[in-house]
């Protein structure tokens, strides 16, 4: 077989690998090390690839920011921070049709500020708001569809592991995709509002509502948020502003929620021990999936698999539009059984390459950016998408009243509103790039 | 004695926190000494904190993933296999354990290649001067306590071995 047809095939394998449910990274690394074996026809230069690639690809200096981040939003769950965001938000909406649903949201896009990760926003925007959605009188399913889905604005508002990964991959800058992001994360967080404003009209038996509260109190309780915004804009604005590198702002924010979460008492001997386990088992999973990830994909950089198909898809002379259409569409399907991380580091080398080829009328930085923003959304709608949403099944498992076939349906009205956006950023980069151009 | 390893991979992953906080310190003392270089106080960034960064984080990574796998952390797709019969999700288990423990088995061993390789060639960091070879040792502790316990863990599937009590695992796949 030519290298080519190994590529081809190994990716037949991958998948079935993957679906009998080994893990997404040992298959990768499985067929890209045999993939390497074939097309050298020796195994001599894969051994000795290996002997560096471990130690190599785990002390790669862009990569450090991960555990880094993970570490500042496990302090940033044991704060009081993720309370004192909600209740600043419900304080100024809670009155309103669906306001306490709508703060929810608004306190999971703050605390996403603050924290890469969708999980670890769903999970603790859960304990803080599920318990006061019920209290208010929501209806189970929004209670949980409305959190599971502000959990996504953990990954889409910056900083965000997911872009992290993503430009480490395609060699872009992480500052501006942060900047980036960070409109259509905004957007997205209004865009679940409306959705909630919607259902709490059209089923009203859903939504409660609390009363109103004085003017003084909004402004205490607005004001008891502040660390967020001072830790959120030391950590993008230094490294946006070059003060520092993505790893240093992540180290200061992680020191920075550390501190805010021991001075309100969250910080024990007990509770730190919970952080650096939850670490370690974030940390482990991610740096396994790049290292089988890095594996399968040199072996695809030596097949040349990549360059050829983005060859191929440029000379078809389709329309740019019509290849990102199913681009997007391919992510949407994979992202219904897949986590995002996986998907990105398996499809990125293919896709990026093909993409980059296409003409978009933007500079190649800005498509790589636009892109990467697109990728973003579509792999983050995969964790509220039935069957196996991990969000779902996160926020259901806190909610143990509530029937998983409640929430599956009341989050579809949220799925919608993503796919609405996701659209719309599509037909107009300008939305997502016009902040790069000021 | 499975209890042991159990523990070992717990103490493995809090050092591993620790290492972090330490590098989290560092940096810190680092941008903070370079913010101040201009007093005149003999402040500056620590010498070669990228170096130790990127050593350092190798390091906990390493002490990370044993934890991590007894945890069930790696992601994997659930989709079928929920809906295999149980001899079936138990073979599919076994052998993800195995080559799992296999391929663990030669990447630690290469590691420990390489780190000679290093140590022959006496490689050093740019700034500190460091021998490459150290770092590999340190992770080599990690790589060391993984293969004892993906051992551990073919063991229990077999029935040679039992998780020890109150033991969960989490699901997998999230970030």
């Amino acid at each position: 077989m030519t290298p080519i047809e190994w590529a081809a095939w190994s990716f037949v394998v991958l998948l079935a690998l993957i679906f009998i449910r080994l893990p997404i990274w040992l298959s990768m690394a499985l067929c890209g090390l045999f993939g390497a074996w074939m097309v050298y026809g020796q195994p001599a230069p894969v051994l000795n690839q290996l002997k560096h690639v471990t130690y190599g690809t785990f002390s790669n200096y862009n990569l450090s920011v991960i555990p880094l981040f993970l570490l500042m939003g496990q302090f940033a769950a044991l704060g009081g921070l993720s309370q004192a965001l909600f209740k600043a938000a419900e304080v100024w909406v809670g009155h309103r049709k669906g306001g306490v649903a709508m703060a929810a949201v608004a306190a999971c896009a703050g605390f996403g500020s603050i924290c890469g990760s969708s999980l670890a926003t769903a999970a603790t925007m859960g304990q803080v708001a599920l318990p006061e959605l019920r209290r208010a009188g929501y209806a189970g399913g929004l209670s949980t569809a409305c959190l599971a889905a502000g959990g996504t604005l953990g990954i889409l508002i910056p900083p965000s592991v997911v872009l992290v990964i993503y430009a480490i991959l395609t060699e872009q800058n992480i500052a501006k995709l942060f900047l980036a992001a960070f409109v259509p994360g905004i957007l997205a967080a209004i865009g679940y509002a409306i959705v909630i404003a919607v259902v709490a009209r059209v089923e009203p038996g859903s939504a409660g509502t609390m009363a109103p509260v004085p003017m003084a109190q909004r402004w205490a309780a607005t004001l008891k948020v502040w660390p967020v915004v001072v830790i959120f804009l030391a950590v993008v604005g230094g490294i946006y502003g070059g003060i520092f590198t993505p790893t240093e702002g992540a180290a200061v924010g992680a020191f920075g929620t550390g501190v805010a979460a021991w001075a309100a008492g969250g910080l024990t001997l007990k509770t730190l021990r919970g952080a650096f386990l939850g670490t370690a088992v974030a940390t482990g999973m991610i740096f396994m999936i790049v290292l089988g990830a890095g594996m399968f994909n040199s072996f695809l950089a030596l097949s040349q698999l990549p360059q050829t198909m983005a060859q191929w898809v440029g000379e078809q002379g389709l329309s740019p539009w019509v290849v990102l259409t199913v681009v997007l569409l391919v992510y949407l399907l994979l992202g219904c059984v897949m986590d995002s991380l996986s998907m990105i580091l398996l499809t990125i080398p293919i896709f990026f390459p093909m993409i980059m080829a296409l003409d978009f009328g933007l500079t190649p930085e800005e498509t790589a950016i636009w892109f990467g923003i697109l990728v973003l959304i579509v792999v983050e709608v995969g964790l509220i998408t039935p069957p196996v949403g991990m969000n779902l099944f996160v926020i259901n498992n806190m909610a143990r009243d509530v029937p998983i076939a409640h929430t599956y349906r009341a989050i579809l009205p949220f799925v919608a509103s993503d796919l609405i956006r996701t659209a719309i950023l599509a037909a107009f980069p300008v939305i997502t790039l016009f902040v790069l151009r000021l | 004695m499975v209890v042991w390893i159990f523990r070992l991979t717990r103490w493995s992953a809090m050092l591993g926190g620790l290492v972090l906080v330490a590098l989290m310190l560092m940096v810190v003392a680092s941008v903070s000494g370079r913010a101040l270089v201009g007093l005149g106080l003999g402040l500056g960034p620590v010498p070669g904190d990228f170096e130790l960064v990127e050593v350092g984080t190798a390091v906990a990574v390493f002490l990370f993933l044993p934890w991590c796998y007894l945890r069930g952390g790696h992601a994997a797709v659930d989709l079928f296999y929920e809906r295999f019969p149980s001899g079936l999700r138990w073979l599919v288990t076994t052998l993800a354990d195995l080559i799992m423990l296999a391929l663990w088995l030669v990447l630690t061993e290469r590691l420990v290649e390489g780190m000679l390789e290093k140590r022959e060639y006496m490689e050093t960091t740019f700034i500190l001067l460091m021998p490459m070879w150290w770092g590999y040792a340190l992770c080599l502790v990690g790589g060391v306590i993984g293969c004892l316990a993906y051992l551990t863990k073919v063991l229990i599937q077999f029935k040679l071995a039992a998780w020890p009590a109150g033991w969960t695992t989490d699901p997998a796949g999230g970030h």
